[in-house]
């Protein structure tokens, strides 16, 4: 980002903390509303439409939108837009399909986690399918935790004026302390009050901002007579590529939207909202949050390319015609946007991380269970230890970690999403097939990913499939070992082994490394859950319905 | 001077799928509202 000097610093600082102390004045009030282990995990089922709708899509929603989606566009032209469809087409499945069967199940389950409603769905006597859900949320999400929280520090730095390392590392604690801190005082009242006030910044921001920059460059026909001057493959809706590149990429793009589903950190949402008209509510405005902020990112990223041509990365657009066109403190609140992008993203995977640890895996899988004001000071204290360790990671940026973030979106949505639209469309899946798709999922993400880098891990990827088979039997000798597994999980298990060599393989021989990995991972997962069942039946009595 | 234009599938991408989205939206909406009490 350009450096900051002057009066525009001292303007745009003021809007930083300002921006802050209204988060943390959140956090307080929803402190002080939070009595218990349910408040805390889920805000005591009390959430509105406004709160449940705008906190589910802010919270999906991560830096990536007001950077990475500008600067698709900024790149690419309009076809950099195929994300859109995507994403909205995600939030079609999750508000209308996936919402009014959630809330009422797991408001009758009494399920508190993602995890919580596999769990109780099909049952899990040994805690097979609550450590497998645990273990990829926590990896996924504390890598996740961990690059956002190096964005939100590099974008503190630049806003506040910080410089060199020193400036990185009071960049990233100053953001990472506070959302900690609000996390940890409110649970999750404070994560999605924080998220409806950050997500409506980021919507008018990127409402207002490309509105005001095309009318700068004279109306749309300019915008348009602009992009064509640069490249005429920015107008069309392919960009110049062709044949099995073109359809690759669309069916990529097009697959952002299958991860939704998956999300724990999104659809725990709705599953504390209030009631069943909240949901009926909260699909409308979660729509036009969703148009509204994936078209003008878009947006901002074209005007972008043509206001400023000099500008190396794209992604860094919003924030270059922030400062170029409008006063000060406006750009102060623009830039807060895509902090507010970033922190309400990092905020609710937080809470989710924290609560696979205190709730999934203390609570639950351990059996110390407390009373609830025990489970409010333990999750508490998971968020601020979460909190700590992300902080730790993002300050001395373990390469491992960073790999892992390539996956977390993919790995949560391939491990979780076929698995939660199963749970609530689908009745012919028990607990082995459950098993065999978070594997699958999993699997095939990690084995499809190493292959569409393959130029870049050519070591790692030739030796998947051992790999694999190695990890299989570790799984296996570990549930033999602590009689935790049946003989139908080890279907599963080698299923899971099987279907992740067989994709590895397909990568190779049909040359489908374009496709983004998601796209196999979620229908092979599919496909695992129902084959393991089929072979793998047991009565509605045993799976505890 | 050459005069561009979006070609139909960008017209379509930019502003055809949100819009039809959002009518469909809005349409879904007034449906359920006009649903008695009981059967929403």
């Amino acid at each position: 980002m350009t450096p900051l000097e002057g009066s525009t610093l001292t303007t745009v600082a003021v809007v930083m903390v300002a921006y802050l102390g209204v988060l943390l004045f959140i956090g307080w009030r929803a402190a002080k509303m939070t009595h218990g282990g349910e408040d805390f995990h889920l805000a005591g089922r009390s959430l509105g439409a406004w709160s449940a709708g705008i906190s589910s899509t802010a919270s999906s929603e991560s830096g990536w939108v007001t950077l990475g989606a500008v600067g698709m566009t900024f790149t690419y032209g309009v076809s950099g837009l195929w994300y859109a469809p995507g994403c909205l087409l995600g939030y079609l499945v999750n508000v209308y399909l996936v919402a009014p069967r959630l809330r009422p199940l797991s408001a009758n389950q009494g399920s508190v986690t993602l995890t919580d409603v596999i769990t109780q769905r099909w049952g899990d006597p040994r805690n097979v399918l609550r450590l497998t859900s645990t273990t990829i949320i926590l990896v996924c999400m504390m890598g996740y935790v961990a690059a956002q929280m190096t964005a939100a520090g590099k974008a503190f730095s630049s806003s506040l004026g910080f410089e060199g390392r020193g400036g990185y590392i009071l960049g990233v604690v100053i953001g990472a302390a506070v959302i900690t801190l609000v996390t940890s005082l409110g649970g999750f009242r404070a994560v999605a009050w924080t998220d409806l006030f950050q997500g409506l910044l980021v919507a008018i921001a990127l409402i207002v901002l490309p509105l005001y920059a095309i009318a700068r460059l004279g109306g749309f026909g300019a915008l348009v007579q602009g992009l064509g001057a640069i490249n005429p493959d920015f107008l069309s809706a392919g960009g110049g590529r062709l044949g099995p590149v073109l359809w690759g990429f669309v069916v990529g793009q097009l697959g952002i939207g299958l991860g939704y589903p998956g999300m724990p950190h999104v659809i725990t949402r709705y599953m504390a909202a209030r009631d069943d008209r909240q949901v009926q509510r909260l699909q409308m405005i979660a729509m036009f949050w969703g148009v509204a902020v994936f078209y003008g990112a878009g947006l901002v990223g074209l005007a972008g390319r043509v206001m400023l041509p000099g500008l190396a990365d794209g992604e860094q657009a919003l924030m270059a015609l922030a400062l170029q066109l409008v006063h000060p403190v406006l750009a102060g609140l623009l830039l807060a946007a895509v902090i507010s992008a970033i922190l309400s993203t990092v905020s609710s995977q937080l809470l989710v991380a924290a609560s696979a640890v205190s709730y999934d895996l203390v609570e639950k899988t351990l059996g110390k269970a407390s009373d609830d004001h025990r489970s409010l000071v333990l999750g508490r204290w998971t968020v601020v230890v979460v909190g700590l360790l992300g902080i730790l990671v993002a300050l001395s940026e373990v390469r491992l970690v960073f790999w892992f973030v390539l996956f977390a979106w993919s790995g949560l949505g391939a491990a979780f999403a076929p698995l939660i639209l199963l749970a609530l469309l689908q009745r012919g899946v028990n607990r082995h097939g459950a098993l065999a798709a978070m594997l699958t999922g999993t699997g095939v993400t990690v084995a499809w990913k190493l292959g569409r880098d393959a130029a870049t891990n050519p070591e790692i990827f030739a030796r998947v499939w051992w790999i694999t088979v190695l990890a299989a039997a570790a799984i296996l000798i570990l549930g033999r070992l602590t009689r935790a597994f049946e003989t139908a999980d080890h279907v599963a298990v080698v299923a899971a082994a099987s279907l992740t060599v067989i994709s590895w393989w397909l990568v190779q021989q049909w040359g489908l490394h374009n496709l983004y990995e998601l796209v196999p991972a979620f229908f092979l997962a599919g496909f695992a859950a129902l084959a393991v069942s089929a072979i793998t039946p047991i009565s509605v009595e045993e799976a505890g319905k | 001077m050459e005069e561009y234009s979006l070609t139909f599938g960008a017209h379509l991408l930019l502003w055809t799928f949100p819009l039809v989205l959002v009518v469909l939206v809005i349409l879904e909406a007034l449906l359920d509202r006009l649903k008695p009490e009981s059967e929403r």
